[in-house]
Order: structure tokens, then sequence, then C-alpha cells
């Protein structure tokens, strides 16, 4: 392709004109799947096998914290009364949340012509559908008898017994599953001509017969371009209210309650926002190591950190903007309940939480108005662990402190995790980071085929680009 | 036994009644049956190791024979019995029995449901003269320790395993002995009791052996109220106080309501004079003076703190106020005057205050009562009754009951015998646990281990008394026993068993047969015998009827009417008492207390009463050495849970004075639930102990406080220590009283340690915070239609948005389907308790857990507030946290119409029915704990573990893991064989499981559980009423039929339920007062539970005179009382006399910013 030089000069227009590439150094089509390829078809990284051995020791951790906590009792955790949602309820929010800046980069963005998404919407959905696997756990196994979990479903059966569906956490189970569905669905569509392209490139018969049996016959024609293009925009549009709806109704486990401090109709969209923040916050915490370790700093530039900094901050602007009127609203009630919810969030027993979380979430993302965090990887590293940690802090100040100290006196308590709750949540990144190293491993970690067509050479107006007269891809 | 009486009762025809165990086991024909049916059976029931197998033998010998479950009035069944189903007998349907439980100083009348052949209830015995059914908590509690697989079952010589005919030989052989040499040597212990066939069955035997010693004690001196009474009158008399009757009550450190015996009747009594609705609105006033913070200072109109040591002081100067007030002439108490001049100097009290309380009590002559309490010396209790005579009390609020004279000697004479005689002795211990609990300084554990000492001991429990060298017999539970008592009042009441002893236990009156070579030793016949004694004639129909009715008022000794004090002898005992002492930091005091469950530690063993919050500390499982804030702060303690207690910075700030210390080091820790309290020694003269300090505001300063009856760990029972539940809580404060400080000790030196003990309390934050919770208001407020305090409870409602009115449906958006629903129903059923008549006594939260089989959960599930009581004793203190009050609500399932649990359940488990109640379907529950979360009252309970199943001490354990075994089996292989046993040791699992009340399930883990408003009790009341209603339609079940457990368990009469749909309900009735109000009702959850608001009592001449604090708490934060029909009017609402500095800016902010945001 590259080979065919073209014998037309135009002039470049002015270097200050042009924005940085989507794609660094002008990778040529082939250049890209090779490198996004490598990271399949070398042998396997010492990195790899490194970062493994911990995350099947976390995974097998939380099998056996599992199989302990439903042989024995919730009572294995911290719950407590009053408290009767812990760690579970703020970890499943919490992987919730970073379950939704995959579907968002990939639906809302590709729906908004965003094309910057390309390098890192399949890592990102990746990311999403295993944070929704490890919040799906939470819901399942926090119940006190799981073995009849499945009367959540509604599933007719002899007993009678059918869902009541005025409770939010039905709308949960319906709104998580069918986001999960989607997201892997759409997810699925985006890696068919990948997983084509490794069909063609694998050597090795068993690797070949797995992809080809998923690429699903795909041979890269017109006609199958034309339909998976249709497809995918129709589970973009699919996927665009969902990611909405699923932290809206997560939101309502807590806004149709009556506890002051989550009676509150600011809740959905202050969860969207929250979900979206930590969302980047964890996308970018996972590119910028493995842009390094898998050399691919030339498809995932600093460009590409510098916008996502610019979502972060954007989005944890709102939320902080959704702190601020919480109090006011709480102050312009009148309500002394009300009142006291949010003056006990900043300087009850928990203040460290609320104050960790304001200054996580509200306070460090400021420092992404500067170009230079944005840039410095150290730094923006460092900063979407920091909002992680805030997104986690805003859940547990939201289920725990309000639970620990509403409406009547007596009964306050002060909910303290057991070492169980600390393990299982640790046990969940063995999940996490288990489904993601084999994602890794096996499949292409960028939309080969999407990265392709943004780069200039697929540009006809270009002059990188254009259809060669007899050329071929 | 007595053949000939034997064969004639068998030849009695028609249905005939249950006697005793020995009756039947004496007749040759049940012996043979025994013999031949399980020949190595006998052996069994006293064999340790096979002791689980006891239930088993039990149903299968003694079920069949008709004994165990022929309770009293079913009939003889011998052989093979239900294939033909014994006359008046349904299987399943629960049976009532009249009983009474022995107290110290008398009984409490009980009626007792029995379901199949076990007790399951206890209630009070409403028909009784003298009660309204109510109980105390240690009555409700009682039957667990029927069921406690850790009592003694088994007769022990030498501490190791023997059997009942060896036992019976060793009593015959020292009856014999002692029949010999008169009683020589043989030496009796027992405790207090008023038993008509005791007493007349020991006046047998010491007529017989004139020789023999008979000394009793108690740790807890309920006698002393005799004691004085008799020394005071020259007579043997009780006094017997009608709280009723009196208009002004004067308590001299005189818990009525908690530490004192009888407490039910003095609360029903009490709570008569605090009922109040507008058009009755008198209502009683109660003074006291107390060291400790009691239920009975919480329910004061004014309460006084001094040290215990100190209360006779202010007695002396009350009384001189009295006696000059009233112009007695000094010679009609000669040299009294002088006395009291002498020793009422007491420093430290507001003299105002003794004044205006003098004042108070000479308005209301021979309307009032003074009481002196069991913490006291015979000089406060001569005091008090000086007043009361004075005042013309006598015969009027207070009357004299003749007793039998008592002539025991006291455990420091016995131990004095024991060491001192030379030559063998014999004693005979009857119940009790001397070796734990006696005086520290007789060392009576060594006394009785001497070599020259033989030791029979009848015990409950093998524990530290259980005699190293002799015999334990075990006794049986008063539900296994025939006897009788005499209530305070004098009634007659019979002790009736339930079933048969469930490990062959004897009673005092048979080992005191035995003893005194009686031929009719059976307690059946001997109570019998007391009856007709008393009778005149052999009546059986009266036996039955007295056995019916539960007692029998004929023969109850009457008041004695003319009665003259003895003033030499007040001059006497008050001239000698202690009056120079004058506590202060260097002259500390000790107060060795009743505990308000475990009592002196009977109860020790019992997992209901060990887990049931103080109702002050709100402490389970431990006790602590009390003291006040100051104190604490003096001795410097810091990150103490008890000092805060929820008192907020700014209340502390207010307090003023050395309140400003407590704020440095980590205060912040006492509200996490941590309560890890440093640890103090308290040293008493050369004796230390040392337990976890906890600071109760209100207490007197430089006193300490002790419960006593923990810190139990000398047992012998076969686990090794004192029983499974009661091992390691606590600490012991007997060790530290001796017999000069039996009640209080002076000069103790307390001494901080660096250790922590981690206790377990059920309420974190103490304070009210100023919501509108408990609604208070004073009585002169009240009454005076100007101040708009009548409606002062709705007046206190959060005010609605404006407007709201004008919308549609009231501004409720949705319909609740309950209102359609409701026009059909038959009954609408509602609660209504009077936080007036509430004391606080925790008798409903043990009936509950009786009812409802509550499981208990264990200390360190309390810590993690996993306890599981459907019943919540709510206690607040406010204002000064140097002298706060205390005030007391019960928070039960309200029962909400618009339930916030019911919307967020998503599988159905908590549904509405057309009756108003709020359902909890435990099997359709999946335990996602959502309604507990959007429960505002918090009253839901979730089972974090299989409470019922396993082990407190298991529960943690996986039963996957194979190293868990019980009965040397892997629990789930167990779980795989059974699983309705869980882990439980089997033969905990079998008592432990005839506790359960059959009508109400049993909860699993992962389930979600709270007040149903006793539905097994609703239902089984309505199908009654059908089944009478026959085609008729007359369904509706009259008013007052049902009583939910806590109702009727509530001696105050504080609760009160029944169909809100029917005018006339009583339940109804109530809520139509002014003071009914709804608890956060601006939440329109509608709960169909109310309460009525609190009228206190205070003297307007007091110095302590002021608006309750819960009332200027919440005032303080602005807000306003809403008067209806005074709009307006709002200057003068809580007048400015209160002290309380009500700003224009805090009303203007009330009525403009107080939205309901819903």
């Amino acid at each position: 392709m590259s080979e065919a030089a073209p014998n037309i000069k135009l002039e470049a227009p002015p270097i200050e004109l042009e924005r940085d590439r989507f794609v660094a150094n002008n990778l040529g089509m082939g250049e890209i799947s090779d490198q996004i390829c490598d990271v399949i078809e070398r042998p396997t990284p010492l990195w790899w096998k490194i970062c493994m051995v911990p995350a099947l020791l976390l995974l097998s951790m939380l099998g056996c914290m599992i199989i302990y906590l439903l042989t024995t009792g919730v009572g294995v955790w911290g719950n407590q009364h009053p408290v009767m949602w812990g760690w579970a309820i703020i970890n499943f929010v919490w992987w919730i949340g970073i379950g939704h800046a995959g579907t968002l980069i990939s639906a809302i963005l590709f729906l908004l012509r965003q094309k910057w998404r390309t390098s890192i919407n399949r890592a990102a959905e990746a990311m999403t559908i295993f944070a929704v696997m490890c919040a799906g756990i939470y819901p399942l196994i926090h119940v006190g008898r799981i073995w009849y979990g499945w009367w959540l479903f509604p599933i007719p059966n002899a007993n009678g017994i059918w869902p009541q569906f005025r409770s939010p956490l039905m709308w949960d189970v319906f709104a998580v599953s069918t986001y999960f569905t989607v997201s892997v669905l759409f997810w699925y569509m985006g890696l068919i001509p990948d997983l084509a392209v490794m069909r063609d490139r694998c050597k090795k018969f068993f690797g070949k017969f797995a992809y080809g049996l998923f690429a699903l016959g795909w041979s890269g024609s017109n006609r199958h371009w034309r339909n998976y293009e249709k497809a995918y925009l129709i589970l973009a549009g699919l996927s665009t209210p969902l990611v909405l709806s699923v932290h809206s109704i997560v939101s309502l486990d807590f806004a149709v309650s009556n506890l002051p401090g989550w009676h509150t109709t600011i809740f959905p969209p202050y969860f969207v926002a929250g979900a979206v923040f930590s969302g980047f916050g964890m996308v970018l915490t996972l590119l910028i190591p493995l842009r390094t370790v898998c050399k691919l700093e030339e498809i995932i530039t600093i460009r590409h950190i510098e916008l996502c900094c610019k979502v972060t901050l954007t989005t944890g602007s709102i939320v902080g903007y959704a702190y601020f009127m919480e109090v006011f609203i709480a102050w312009y009630s009148g309500s002394s309940y009300e009142s006291y919810a949010f003056w006990n969030r900043a300087f009850g027993p928990y203040w460290w939480g609320y104050w960790a979380m304001i200054s996580c979430n509200v306070v460090i993302p400021q420092l992404f108005w500067f170009k230079f965090f944005r840039t410095n990887l150290k730094w923006v590293f460092v900063l979407s662990i920091l909002v992680n940690v805030g997104m986690w802090f805003e859940r547990f100040v939201i289920v725990v402190t309000t639970l620990a100290r509403e409406f009547i006196p007596a009964n306050w308590g002060y909910f303290k995790p057991s070492p169980i709750d600390i393990l299982t949540y640790l046990g969940t990144f063995g999940l996490f980071f288990t489904m993601f190293l084999l994602f890794l491993r096996f499949l292409p970690m960028i939309a080969i085929s999407e990265v392709k067509g943004v780069v200039p050479q697929a540009d006809p107006h270009h002059p990188l680009g254009g259809a060669k007269p007899g050329g071929h891809h | 036994m007595n053949k000939t009486k034997s064969t004639t009762a068998s030849r009695e025809t028609g249905p005939k009644y249950w006697r005793s165990l020995d009756q039947l086991e004496g007749a040759p024909e049940f012996s043979k049956w025994v013999d031949h049916e399980f020949p190595s059976g006998a052996e069994a029931v006293t064999d340790p190791v096979s002791r689980r197998n006891f239930v088993k033998l039990m149903s299968a010998s003694f079920l069949l024979a008709g004994l165990g479950m022929s309770g009293c009035r079913r009939p003889e069944e011998k052989i093979i019995p239900f294939a033909k189903q014994p006359h008046d007998y349904v299987h399943g349907q629960a049976k009532h029995f009249a009983s009474a439980m022995p107290t110290r100083t008398g009984a409490i009348p009980l009626l007792v449901k029995q379901d199949d052949g076990r007790p399951t209830k206890i209630e009070g015995n409403s028909e009784h003269p003298d009660s309204n059914g109510g109980t105390n908590a240690a009555a409700q509690a009682s039957i667990l320790n029927l069921y406690d697989p850790d009592r003694a079952t088994r007769f022990a010589k030498d501490r190791i395993s023997s059997t009942r005919t060896l036992a019976l030989d060793e009593i015959a052989a020292i009856a014999t002995a002692a029949a010999k040499n008169r009683g020589e040597g043989l030496h009796i212990l027992s405790g207090h009791a008023d038993s008509p066939t005791r007493d007349r069955v020991r006046a047998n035997l010491l007529r017989k052996l004139p020789k023999a010693k008979w000394h009793e004690y108690e740790p807890i001196d309920h006698d002393v109220h005799r004691r004085a009474a008799t020394k005071a009158f020259g007579l043997p008399v009780k006094p017997y106080y009608h709280l009723d009757k009196a208009e002004r009550i004067l308590t001299l450190d005189c818990d009525f309501i908690g530490s004192e015996e009888d407490s039910h009747v003095s609360v029903r009594q009490f709570a008569k004079g605090r009922k109040i609705d507008p058009q009755h609105p008198e209502m009683n006033r109660l003074y006291a003076v107390e060291a400790l913070f009691t239920l009975t200072g919480a329910a004061a109109d004014h309460r006084l703190r001094v040290p215990a040591s100190a209360v006779h002081r202010v007695a002396a100067q009350i009384a001189l106020k009295v006696l000059a007030g009233l112009g007695i002439a000094s010679s009609k108490f000669p040299g009294v005057k002088d006395t009291l001049i002498a020793h009422g100097a007491a420093g430290g009290v507001d003299p105002k205050w003794i004044d205006v309380c003098a004042d108070d009590l000479m308005s209301s002559k021979g309307r009032c009562v003074v009481m002196a309490g069991q913490g006291q010396s015979e000089a406060t209790h001569l005091l008090a009754l000086l007043m009361n005579v004075a005042l013309g009390n006598i015969n009027k609020t207070v009357t004299l009951r003749k007793v039998s004279e008592n002539k025991s000697g006291s455990i420091g004479d016995l131990t004095k015998a024991l060491n001192a005689e030379t030559g063998k002795k014999t004693l005979v211990i009857l119940g009790g646990n001397p070796v734990y609990d006696a005086p520290a300084n007789l060392e009576f554990g060594e006394a009785i281990e001497s070599e020259e000492v033989t030791t029979l001991r009848l015990g409950y429990y093998e524990d530290e008394s259980t005699p190293k060298n002799g015999w334990n017999i075990p006794q049986a539970h008063y539900l296994e026993s025939w006897g009788d008592a005499l209530t305070s009042d004098g009634t007659a009441v019979p002790v009736q068993p339930l079933m048969a002893p469930l490990f062959d236990g004897m009673t005092e009156i048979e080992l005191l047969a035995r003893l005194a070579g009686e031929a009719v030793f059976s307690p059946y016949e001997q109570t019998r015998a007391t009856f007709f004694a008393r009778l005149g004639s052999r009546s059986e129909d009266a036996w039955k009827k007295f056995l019916h009715d539960g007692y029998d008022t004929a023969g109850a000794a009457a008041p004695m009417k003319t009665v003259k004090l003895i003033s030499r002898v007040v001059n006497e005992v008050v001239r000698v008492a202690n009056k120079e002492a004058n506590v202060g930091p260097d002259l500390r005091e000790v107060i060795f207390y009743a505990d308000s469950k475990i009592d002196d530690g009977r109860y020790n063993n019992n997992g209901w009463l060990q887990e049931a919050p103080d109702p002050i500390t709100k402490l389970t499982w431990d006790n602590a050495v009390l003291m006040s804030p100051t104190t604490a702060n003096e001795l410097g303690l810091k990150n103490m849970r008890g000092f805060k207690d929820g008192f907020h910075d700014k209340a502390f700030k207010e307090a003023g004075g050395t309140v400003a210390d407590f704020h440095d080091g980590e205060h912040n820790l006492t509200e996490k639930g941590e309560f890890h309290q440093e640890v103090v020694t308290l040293k008493l003269g050369s004796r230390t102990i040392s337990g976890p300090a906890w600071v109760v505001p209100g207490m007197a300063d430089n006193v300490f406080a002790c419960a006593l009856g923990y810190g139990r760990d000398g047992g012998a029972t076969v686990s090794g220590g004192t029983g499974r539940v009661g091992d390691g809580t606590g600490f012991n404060a007997y060790r530290l009283r001796t017999e000069e400080s039996l009640k209080y000790g002076l000069d103790v030196k307390v001494e901080r340690t660096d250790a922590t003990i981690q206790l377990a309390s059920t309420q974190e934050h103490g304070t009210i915070d100023g919501r509108s919770l408990i609604r208070e208001a004073n009585l002169d407020k009240f009454t005076d239609p100007d101040t708009g305090h009548g409606d002062f409870a709705k007046g206190m409602n959060m005010p609605h948005p404006e407007g709201i009115e004008d919308l549609p449906n009231g501004g409720i958006a949705y319909k609740n389907p309950l209102d359609e629903l409701r026009k059909n129903a038959t009954h609408s059923w509602g609660m209504v308790i009077d936080m007036n008549s509430c004391v606080g006594c925790n008798a409903c939260v043990l009936a509950c857990q009786s009812e409802n089989n509550v499981p208990i959960v264990g200390k360190e599930q309390v810590v993690k507030g996993r306890e599981m009581h459907w019943i919540r004793m709510d206690r607040y203190f406010s204002g000064d946290v140097h002298n706060p009050q205390m005030a007391h609500q019960i928070m039960v399932c309200q029962h909400c119409e618009a339930a916030p649990c019911e919307n967020v359940c998503p599988v159905n488990a908590t549904v509405h029915d057309d009756e108003g109640l709020n359902l909890m379907i435990y099997n359709r529950c999946v335990g996602t704990r959502y309604c507990s979360n959007n429960c505002p009252y918090k009253v839901r309970r979730f089972n974090y573990f299989d409470y019922n199943k396993r082990p407190l001490n298991d529960l943690y354990n996986s039963p996957l893991n194979p190293l868990n075994r019980k009965d040397g089996e892997w629990e789930l292989k167990r779980w795989a064989k059974d699983r309705s046993k869980g882990n439980i040791a089997e033969d905990q699992w079998d008592l432990l499981k005839l506790a359960k009340n059959p009508s109400v399930t049993v909860r699993m883990r992962g389930v979600m559980e709270k007040c149903t408003y006793c539905i097994q009790r609703i239902e089984g009341a309505k199908i009654a009423q059908k089944v009478k209603a026959g085609d008729s339609a007359d369904v509706k079940v009259p008013d007052g039929t049902i009583k939910t457990a806590c109702q009727q368990a509530c001696p105050a009469e504080a609760i009160e339920f029944g169909n809100i749909d029917d005018p006339k309900s009583k339940v109804t009735v109530l809520k139509a007062q002014a003071r009914d109000y709804e608890v956060l009702g601006y939440l329109k959850t509608k709960p169909r539970t109310t309460y009525l608001g609190r009228v206190r009592n205070p003297n307007k001449d007091m110095p302590d005179y002021s608006m309750p604090e819960t009332y200027k708490e919440w005032v303080g934060q602005g807000n306003h009382l809403q008067t209806h029909g005074h709009e307006g009017d709002h200057d003068h609402d809580h007048g400015h006399e209160d002290g309380h500095k009500h700003s224009d800016e805090g009303g203007h902010k009330a009525t403009t910013g107080k939205g309901d945001h819903h």
C-alpha cells in the first residue's frame, strides 16, 4: 500500500492548524495492525505473567470469601443495624459506576462522531463489561438467602411468587442485566472485523479455529461492512439511553427511599455524572501503564489522555455542583432531619469520608485545568486513581453516613467493615484483572479497523490517504 | 410415701390430678413398668454422659406415661396414651394454668401457658386481687431457666455423678442422725421466702430438731422492710405501700420500679396515679432521693442525687421539717427531734429542696407515702416509717401486714459456727449460691470445705456452692414444683407445676420434710395440708378453686389497725447510723446494687436477661463500674463512651463547670460503637476488684456503683463454668463486699489501669437532640387553657408547607390502596403507648422475646448492633449532663398505613393486610434488607446468622469447616442428616426447643423480622370468634379480647391495643386524647402505633422546677409550638420563666423555613 508513493504534491497545511493526529508517527495501516496484534502474537510477556499471578490469587480469594459468606451468613460482613447495607452496596455502585465509561465512549462518543474514541473504546468497553460483572456479583451475594435469589426474576412458578415492581431493587435487576447484555453485544459487534483480522493472522490451528468461529465468517466485503456499520449504529443508539438509565436507576435505590440524605431528586443526573467521572478515571488508570508495556504509545497518544482528562474535569465539576446543591437544598428545606444529615456527613463521625470525597472528586480534578497536569502521565495516573478513591468514598458517604444516623438518635450506630468485606472487595479486583489480562492476551485491545478509519491514510482528501487508482487495502 | 393414700388415690374414679413425680414413682406399678421398659433408663437420667438422652427418655417414658405432659389437669394415662386421646385434650391447643413465681418476699401470681405439656409463656394472673396481669422482666424470662441446659441435672456427690437413690439414702441418714441428737450440729441455710408451707414444715423441723440452727441469707436485703417495721412497731409486721392512693411519693433510695421486689405491683399502682386525660388531670408527684440514676429517678418529677450514705441524712432533714411543720409535740416522739437535728446536718443539699418537698408532703397528709429502699440501712427505713406515722399515712397509704416471726441466724453466725465448733457438722443449703455471694470477709467457701462439715445442697445449678465434700441435689424449677406463697398484700397463691421435674429435681419443701422425717414429704401433700389447715376443712372443691383461680384471699392477714411507733428504737438506730461520713473526693463510696437483669446473679445463665439492655446504661452481657461525669473527670478517664453518651458539645458547654475538660483526647471515639472502656480498680479495705468504667450522667458524684451477680467463673457444671451463657460475663463485685459494706462501702480507693474492656451497649447516642420524638409537657401548663399545652403533643408536629391542605388528597400523590380495603375490613388494628405510664421496666421486651421466639445473639453481636429484640427501649438523657432528665420510649413496628418498607421489597415479603397489619412473610424474604434501611423507625431486625441453630460462639464458623464438630460430628454431616438441628449440642437443642412458642415461626438466617402486633394472638382470637359466631355475622372480636404479649406483661398498662374502627374501644378512646401523636408523622407514613405525650408534674416552688428538658431542647432548635386556636399566641406558649431564651428569630425561622419537604 505505502509503496505506491503519491506523485501529486500538495502543500501541507500550516502545522499549527493541524491537530495532533490520533495515531502518531504516521503509522501505516499495516503497522497499525502489526502493533496491535503484536500484543497477542508475541510470546507471553513477563509483565503479563507477573500480573496474572496476583490476579488469580485474588480471584480465588473472592471465591473463598463468597463460599464462606454463603455457608455462614451475611453476618460475616460488617453489616449491622442500622447500617444494613455496607461495603456490598458501596462496591456494587462503585463498580457499576466504573462500568460507565466504556459504553459512553463507544456509544455516545460514536454518535457524536468523536473520532478519538477509536483508540480507547475497545479496552474501555472490556473494562465496562468486567466492571459490571464485578458489580453484578454483589447484589446477588448480599441477600440473606441467595438460594432464593431467583425470586427477583419474573419466572412463573408454583409458589405464586412474583416480583414486586415498585421496588427499585427490581428496577436494578432489569437495568443492570439489560446494560450488561447490550454492552456485551455492542462490544462483540465491534470485535467482529478484528476477530477476522486475528483469524487471518493466526498461524496456530486452534487459534485460527476459535477466532474464525467468533468472526462469524467475516470477509470484509462491502456488504459485510454495510451491514456492520448499520448494526453498530443501531446498537450505539440502543446503548446510549442505557448509559444514562442504568446509573439513574441505581441512584433510585437511594432516592426512592425516605431517608434524609437519600431522598433527593438530584440523584439520577448526579449519579450518571459521577459514574462517567469514575469510568474515565479507571480508563486512565488502565491505559497509562498499558500503552507503555504494550508499546502502543503511537496509537494511544497524549492527546487521548488529555481528552479523557477533560471529560474527567467536566464530570468532576458536575459532581461538585451536585454536592453543593445537596447541602443547599438540605438547608433550604428547613427540615432539621435533612440539615442534620448533611451536617453529619461533613462533621459527624464519618467526616473523614466526606472530606476524602470532596478533595478527590471536586478539588483535585481541578488540576486538570492546567495542561501540565493533563499531559504529564505520572500526574494523570495518580490523579486518575484518586478519582476512583474519591468515588468510592462518595458511595461510602451516601450509604453509610446516611444509614448510621437518621431519624431516631437511639438507633444510631457506627459501621465498621469486617475483614471479609475488605477481602471480598479485593477479590473483585482479582476477577476484574484476571478478565482484563485475558482480554489483553487474546483479543485486540484496540479496535484495529476503527483506528484505521481515523488515520489520514483513510481520508481520501488527505494528502496521505485516499483511494488510489487500482490501489488496494 | 403413704401407701394407704396412694391406694385410695388409685381407686378414685373420674379425672385425677397430677401430684408429684414421687407420688407416682412410689407407686409399685410405675417402678415396675419403668424397670421393665427401660432397665438402664433410670440410671441414664442422672448420668451426665448420657444426659442428652434425657429428653428422649422423658418423651419415651415420662411423657407417654402421662407424667411429663400431664400438666396438672390431664387425667393420668399411664400406659399408652394418645392412641386414645384423653378427654378435654386438643392437640396443639394451649392450656393455661394458674401458678406463682416465688420471690424473696412474696410471689408474683401467674397464669402460665402450656403447649403440649410444656410451659411456654408466663403471664401475670390478672384475676389476682393485687395484680392486673402485669409482671416484670425476670418473671417473663424465668421460663428460660426451666429449659436451661446447664442447670443441675444430676445428683452429685463430691461433684461426681451419683444416683437419686443414694442421695435419698443420704438425706434419710442425716434425718435419722439428727432425730437421734435432736439436730445437734445440723445447720440449715436458706434464702428468704414467704411460703406458708415452707414456714410450717420448717417449724415442724425445728420443733423436732430443736438444736438444729436455721440461717437465712440473701445477698440483696429485701427483708429490711420487715426488719425495720418490726423494730419500729415492736410487732412482726411488714409495710405494704398503696402507691395508687398516694398523691405525693417520696422515695429514699427506693427504686420501686426497678430493684425492689414486687415492682410489678408498685409500677401498676404508681402508673395508676399518672394516667391523666384532660377531664381528669390529677396526677401524683414523685420525689426521688437516690445515688444511682434508677428508673424511679427517671420517673420522678424531682430527683435529688446524693450518695447512698447520705440518704438517711436527707431523710432526717425532711423528717425534721415534717415534724416541725405539722406542729407535732416533741412528747409524741420523745427525743426524736434532737436526734434528727444532730443527724440531719448534711451539706451539699439545697435546703429549699428539703423544705418544699416536706411542705408538699404535709399538704397531702394521709395521701402521701415515704418509702426507703433495700439499699438503705434500717435507720433510713425507720425515718421513712416515722414520717409515714407523722403524716398520718399508716392505714391509708401504708398498711402493716402481720408476718410470721423470723428468728433465723445470719450467714455470719453460720460461718462462725462452722469454723468454731468442734465435732461433725452437717450443713444443708437450700438454694442460693452462698459460696459466690456471701460477704467476702466470711470466706464462706473455705468454711464449708472443712473436713468436719458435710454439706447437702439443694442447688439449681452446679456452681461455686456445689460442695466438694457433700451432695448437690438438683432443685426443681418453680414451674416444676408444688408450693405456695403469700403475695405482698397477704393473699395466698399456689405454686403449681406445669410439668414433671425435668431432671428429677427436688423442692425445698420436700427436702425439709424428708429431713424432718415426716411421713408425707411430697410437696403436693404438704401444700394441700397447709391449705386445708388455713381453710379449716379438707374441701377438695376449695382446693380445686384455689388451684384454678391461682389465689385465695380467705385467711389473708388483715392489716394491723393499731400500731404505735416506738420512738426509743428510732432514736437508737438513727443515732448510731454513720452520720459523720461526708462523701467527697477524699471519701468515696461504692454501692453494690442488684442488677436490673440478672438480679443477685440468679439469672446469670439466662440469655434473655443477659441480653436485655439495662434500662439506664443500655449495657448487655456485662456490669461496669458506674460513676458520674464529674467523678470520671476527676479520675482523668478518657475515651469514655458513657461520658458523652450523646451529649452534644453544646450541651456540655451549657452544663459549664468541668465539662470543657472532656474535650481533649479522643472523645469522638465514644460515638463510634467502640466502647473500649478503661478498667479501674476499686480497693475497699484489703480487697480489690477491677472492672470497666462507665459514666452515667446524673449519678451522685464520688460514688461508684457495681452491679452484683456477674463475674461467675468458678462454676462446677459439666461444661466447666457457670453455664454456657453466663460464663465470662462481667466482674464479680461480691469480692469487694463484706459484712460491713453489704449495701455500700465508704472510703473506696480507685485507681486507673492500662487495660480496657469492650462493652456491648445497645444505644450509642443517648440524647434526643431536640427532635420531637418524645413530647413532654408540665402538668400545670398542660391543664392551663391559655398556654396551649393541652395539645402540646400535636403542637410539636413539624409544620406543613403552606397550602398543602388545598391540594387534592392532602398533597399525597397516590391513593393508598389500604384506604379502599379498610372499608370492608372487619377490624383495623392499632396501638397506643402512653408515655406517661411507661416507666421503662423492660417487662415488655422480655415478654415479646418469650412470645415471639426472639433469639439472643451474644455479646459480640450486640457490639455490632445485631440484637434481635422486637421492642427497642429507647432511653434519652436531656438537660444538664450532671443532673439530667431521662425519658424512655418503646419503639416497636409502627405498622404504618403507608409503610416505607413495603414498596422497596423486591419479592413482596412485606405487605399490608386489610386490617392494617404490616405483615412480614418470613418464607418469602430473601434478605435484601432494603426494608430495614427504609424504615424511619429502624424497628426491623435481620438474622445475620442462624442464631437459633448455632451456638453463639460458633456463629462465624462455616459449616464446611471439617474441624467444626458438635457431639463428635461434622456439622455438614449433621446438617445433611437433620436440617432442623444446626450445630447446637444435642442436650441444649433438646431443651431449648421446648421453650419455643409453637404458634410462632422460628426464623432462619437471612430473614428479616419485626413486631407483628402478635399476629398469632390476633388470628387465634379471630378464629375463636368465628367459631363462636357460627352462622351469625358477629365475627368482630370484642374489645379487650386480644392482648399483645407486651401489653399483657406491662404492669403500668401503658400499652393499649385494639380495633381503631370501633369508636368505643379503649385504643380509640386513648387515641382521641389530645396527647396522642405520631412519631415522625411528617413523613406521612401514617403509623398505626401512636404515643401519648408525657406529662411531668414538677412542683412550681421547687428550685429545680423547669419545663421538660426534651421540650427545652426542641425549642432550642428554633421550633415553635403550633397552638391550635391560639394562633399568634406563641409568645407565652412556653413561658419565659422556663429560663429559656426564646428568640423571635427562632420563631420566625420556624414558621418560614420549616416546610415539610416531602
